[in-house]
């Protein structure tokens, strides 16, 4: 009996054993039922994202080319090794230095920076590395936790071009930029200034993805399913521009050592072939890794580098002024081409206005040829007597002087053409009068242009009074091959007459002659029509000015010249604008002299104020 | 001495279940060791499917071997085997070779040998040689219950000492079953293993300890409706739910505190201690039904998981062979167990139960421990797959615990306290 109340014992024993280890599976088996069939949808995912990495790609940036197909902005690209300071183990800093090729010490004091900066976020250890470095640490990387490496790109500018105004800079965008379009990633860099700001919808492109096996160590290990996944970038366009490579070097070049702005134009077409504004700064000490005392210099110079002078600034036209007086006064009929006005040296209204002109009889071809004052201190004061200072304000506006041209650069300003909302609004209702507005018609005081807008002027006259829209790109090339050009229009400006036109362009050829511009104007076998001017500077030396179009009788280019605080145009800004005309038109230069001239050209300190005229 | 040894008696079920096991291991240690992950992995760690392999073949010849050896020896031996094996393991604290924080192996003529988990096969032999000449425990026969204890408790304390914190918890889970098997009352076995019960609790939530501790307390009262026994339940509970907190808030090293943290909530630091779980998690969920195939695991071979050829095998499995794979381990377990549980019921020798029911729940805690700590269901403690993970001593070790019980088995009819 004991022994069956034994095996009822054991029974029961091996019973509860049996239960235990049967809820043991039952809590296994429930728990693998849970997570692999219930919660299959939340790990699946889990697990890919695990092993996928997913990788902008980003797009090249479209390239720019000058008129004649020579690239002048490409991109170059730098190799980057990031480092996250939290998973990186210290004693892999032997491996680590060999690897890059630096020594430890300061690779070490490195990562103590970026440890400093933050633990967890990626930070770049080295930027522009070697692309040996680049390719071996990349091999090596899961020896490496915490390192990473990154391709990156730059622009670079493979001619000698600066054209710093002209192409401008990339930089980082700014939180506002980056919230403001679904396009711009944080960290991404864009055009800040110059035709790369303006086209940076074109320039961008479209960013690509790539999915990447990774292993838990962050290696990749090569692309996903082949890459099914994958989207290609899209690079940005191509910008085909007006410029002409070699005249804008020789146009930075001869604007070296000085303060001005130079805007050389298609006066058929407004194409901009040479746009300068000096001094330039250089942008390859902005591309890529930033040059921060260099960032520094420019914005705390003086010479305000960054200011576009070619199309921001406002300086008085000056003598060059005077071709359009007469054109208008044409138009006002306040002359006729054969009205003669006699200069004794001055032209008195309740004041002496001087005249540095030879006294005698002028008509307008010789007052715009010799440059003389009063003819046009005579016009204005007609046009001011008779109340007519708003018809003239109109019409001189007509030339693309005052207002905005709409050219393809940023921070372009207009000027000022007074008229009587302005006076009033500067002096105050009627408290302005006649002699506040006499200096207007020699192109002083009030009166202020920029150089584009005085080649956009000068360009009228070339072309037989159409108003140009100033360009630099004048067309995008879209990756797949197709041109899609810009549509500048040309608009003729109605009231010019022919007739009116040859008398004016009879005087600007005679001023190559007679004129100031005769010393260093003309260019060999080819007839140059421009007008000097000296633009009065109250807080210092004069500024110089040149406007010219050649050749005479079929305009090819037109140009204006201002070079600031050196005095009279004739000796500073005419030798300039001849030479990069020369260039231009026959491809190289044949007067030396000239050229040297201007390389060591030395404003004259001036100590007696004189009145205009040169 | 009659000698009756019936060939029916050798139970080919089970032989089969560690053949089918072993096939198991060494497709996941394959996986895990030889596919594309191997690219990442050290050599040495290469190598372990061979090395397996042999270790496989050793055992192999030594479970055959055993099968020609009376039952006798083993309970004639098991003192001897015990001392040996319990200086072996004091040696290897001191010499052992150092790996990863912990002194776990001997080197013997070339070979890396984990004393540890030969200890577990002494233990069990040497506990049930001391309960087979203590028959029929109860609350009076305090001393034995205490000698037993200690007789755990001494290698366990050792094994602790080699920092391997797994392996002494599963052999500390022999105490309840071996004194219950003795004739413990239920209700203080249940008492006994009520504060593992009511901590796992405690640590997941303060309150589920306090509900935990409470049920287990019911049961006892209705077990043995003894006033004394309820009060201790009672003052057990509340000591280990509040000692659980203590020991989190307290006592535990950060290190500790923080793979506890990570068990409970993976998600609060993926990137630090809750890595190891949710990546295990990951593994296997991911595997879904069919799984992604042998050798297509991304989980396993683009090195998420880790020491995925021994304590995350299981995941292995559950993301390359998917829940039709990690279910069939899990069925291949519990045929096991319930089949050595039968067969321990059914000897009439006391030392041959115990040691089967023995090695049944040593088995079995590897097993809860090992599945629990991949799929999460328990903290992350290091401890094999029996048969399935990688590591030779263990496998060698299990095997000839396995072949132990056959041969007790096999010679049921021999092998009799009445002879």
């Amino acid at each position: 009996m004991a022994d069956t109340k034994q095996a009822q014992k054991l029974r029961a024993y091996t019973r509860i054993l049996q239960t235990i280890v049967i809820i043991g599976f039952l809590v296994m088996f429930g728990r693998i039922f849970h997570l692999q069939i219930l919660d299959y949808e939340t790990y699946s995912p889990m697990s890919m994202q695990n092993s996928l990495r997913m990788e902008i790609v980003n797009p090249a940036r479209g390239l720019i080319l000058d008129r004649k197909g020579t690239i002048i902005v490409e991109n170059q690209p730098i190799y980057s090794i990031t480092i996250t300071p939290a998973r990186f183990n210290m004693a892999s800093l032997p491996k680590l230095a060999e690897f890059l090729r630096i020594e430890e010490e300061i690779v070490l004091e490195r990562i103590l920076e970026a440890q400093s900066y933050s633990w967890h976020r990626t930070s770049r250890l080295f930027t522009e590395v070697p692309f040996e470095v680049f390719s071996t640490i990349q091999e090596n990387i899961w020896q490496l936790p915490g390192i990473g490496h990154q391709i990156e790109s730059k622009r670079h500018y493979p001619t000698e071009l600066r054209a710093s105004h002209l192409l401008g800079y990339l930089r980082e965008a700014s939180l506002e930029e980056y919230q403001s379009s679904d396009r711009i990633r944080l960290g991404d860099k864009i055009g800040k200034s110059g035709i790369e700001r303006i086209y940076e919808e074109y320039l961008r492109g479209d960013v690509g993805t790539e999915y990447i096996r990774v292993n838990a160590y962050g290696q990749a290990l090569g692309t996903y399913d082949d890459g099914s996944l994958n989207i290609e970038p899209v690079k940005g366009s191509d910008l085909i521009t007006t410029i002409d490579a070699e005249v804008q070097q020789l146009a930075e070049k001869l604007m070296e050592n000085k303060r001005g702005g130079l805007v050389a134009i298609d006066p058929q077409t407004g194409g901009i072939l040479a746009l300068v504004s000096s001094p330039q700064y250089d942008l390859t000490k902005l591309a890529g890794r930033m040059d921060a005392s260099y960032w520094r210099d420019l914005n705390t110079s003086p010479d305000r580098p960054l200011f576009n002078r070619a199309v921001s600034n406002r300086q008085p036209p000056g003598s060059t002024f005077k071709p359009f007086m007469g054109l208008v006064g044409l138009h006002m009929d306040l002359i006729t081409p054969q009205t003669q006005i006699y200069n004794p040296g001055y032209y008195f209204r309740g004041r002496r206005y001087g005249d540095l002109a030879d006294p005698g009889n002028y008509n307008l071809e010789r007052a715009i040829s010799r440059s003389s004052n009063t003819y046009f201190f005579w016009m204005m004061d007609r046009i001011a007597t008779r109340g007519h200072l708003n018809t003239w304000s109109r019409l001189i506006k007509d030339f693309g002087m005052g207002p905005l041209n709409n050219i393809d650069l940023p921070s372009e300003r207009s000027g000022i053409i007074p008229d009587s909302t302005y006076m009033n609004r500067t002096f105050g209702e009627r408290r302005w009068a006649i002699g506040d507005l006499m200096s207007l018609g020699v192109g002083q005081g009030m009166v202020s242009v920029s150089p584009l807008q005085m080649a956009v002027a000068v360009s009228s006259i070339a072309n037989g009074g159409y108003r140009i829209q100033p360009h630099i790109v004048s067309a995008v090339r879209e990756p797949h091959g197709e041109i899609r050009y810009t549509n500048p229009v040309l608009e003729r400006i109605e009231w010019i007459r022919e007739d009116h036109l040859d008398v004016v362009k009879k005087g600007m050829e005679g001023a190559l002659v007679e004129g100031g511009a005769r010393f260093y104007g003309n260019i060999p076998d080819i007839q140059v029509a421009g007008k000097t001017g000296t633009a009065q500077n109250p807080h210092g030396e004069n500024h110089g000015w040149f406007i010219a179009y050649a050749p005479a009788d079929d305009p090819q280019i037109a140009i204006a010249v201002l070079t600031e605080n050196s005095g009279f145009g004739s000796i500073s800004a005419t030798p300039i604008a001849s030479l990069v005309m020369e260039q231009y038109l026959t491809g190289e230069i044949n007067r030396q002299h000239v050229y040297d001239y201007v390389l060591n050209f030395q404003p004259r300190i001036r100590t007696l104020e004189v009145v205009e005229s040169d | 001495m009659l000698k009756v040894i019936d060939r029916k008696d050798f139970s080919w079920s089970v032989v089969f279940i560690w053949v089918a096991l072993t096939g198991i291991g060494l497709v996941a240690i394959y996986s895990a060791t030889l596919g594309e992950v191997s690219q990442f992995l050290p050599a040495h760690i290469q190598g372990n499917f061979s090395r397996q392999i042999l270790w496989i073949s050793i055992s192999l010849v030594a479970l055959i071997a055993i099968q020609f050896t009376s039952p006798r020896t083993f309970q004639g031996g098991a003192y001897i085997l015990y001392a040996i094996c319990i200086i072996l393991a004091i040696i290897t604290v001191f010499v052992g070779i150092e790996v990863g924080g912990g002194r776990r192996w001997l080197s013997i003529f070339g070979f890396r040998l984990q004393v540890s988990e030969f200890l577990k096969l002494a233990t069990v032999l040497a506990v049930a040689n001391y309960l087979t000449h203590k028959r029929n425990m109860s609350v009076g026969n305090f001393k034995t219950a205490l000698t037993t204890v200690m007789m755990i408790l001494i290698p366990v304390a050792i094994i602790v000492m080699q920092n391997d914190t797994g392996t002494a918890l599963v052999l500390l889970a022999l105490i309840p079953v071996v004194l219950f098997w003795s004739g413990l009352p239920y209700g203080i076995s249940l008492l006994i293993i009520s504060p593992a019960l009511i901590g796992y609790f405690s640590v997941i939530d303060i309150l589920f300890g306090v509900i935990a501790a409470l049920l287990i307390t019911i049961a006892i009262f209705f077990l043995q409706k003894t006033k004394w026994l309820t009060v201790s339940s009672v003052l057990l509970g509340l000591v280990v739910v509040v000692g659980t907190e203590v020991a989190l808030e307290q006592i535990l090293q950060p290190h500790q505190r923080a793979r506890v943290e990570a068990f409970v909530n993976p998600t609060l630091d993926p990137q630090g201690s809750g890595w190891n779980v949710l990546q295990a998690k990951t593994a296997i969920g991911s595997g879904g039904l069919y799984g992604k195939g042998f050798l297509e695991g991304t989980q396993t071979q683009l090195r998420f998981l880790p020491e995925q050829w021994t304590d995350f095998i299981y995941c292995v499995i559950g993301e390359e062979f998917g829940f039709v794979g990690s279910s069939l381990v899990l069925l291949l377990y519990a045929g096991l167990f319930l089949r050595l549980l039968h067969m321990a019921g059914n000897h009439k020798h006391p030392f041959a139960q115990l040691v089967i029911v023995g090695v049944t729940f040593l088995y079995f805690a590897h097993f809860i421990i090992n599945v629990g700590s991949a799929t999460a269901v328990l903290p992350i403690m290091g401890v094999p797959l029996p048969f399935v993970s990688y590591g030779g001593s263990a496998f060698l070790a299990n095997s000839l615990m396995l072949a132990i019980c056959l041969n007790l088995y096999l010679n049921r009819r021999s092998f009799s306290i009445y002879r």
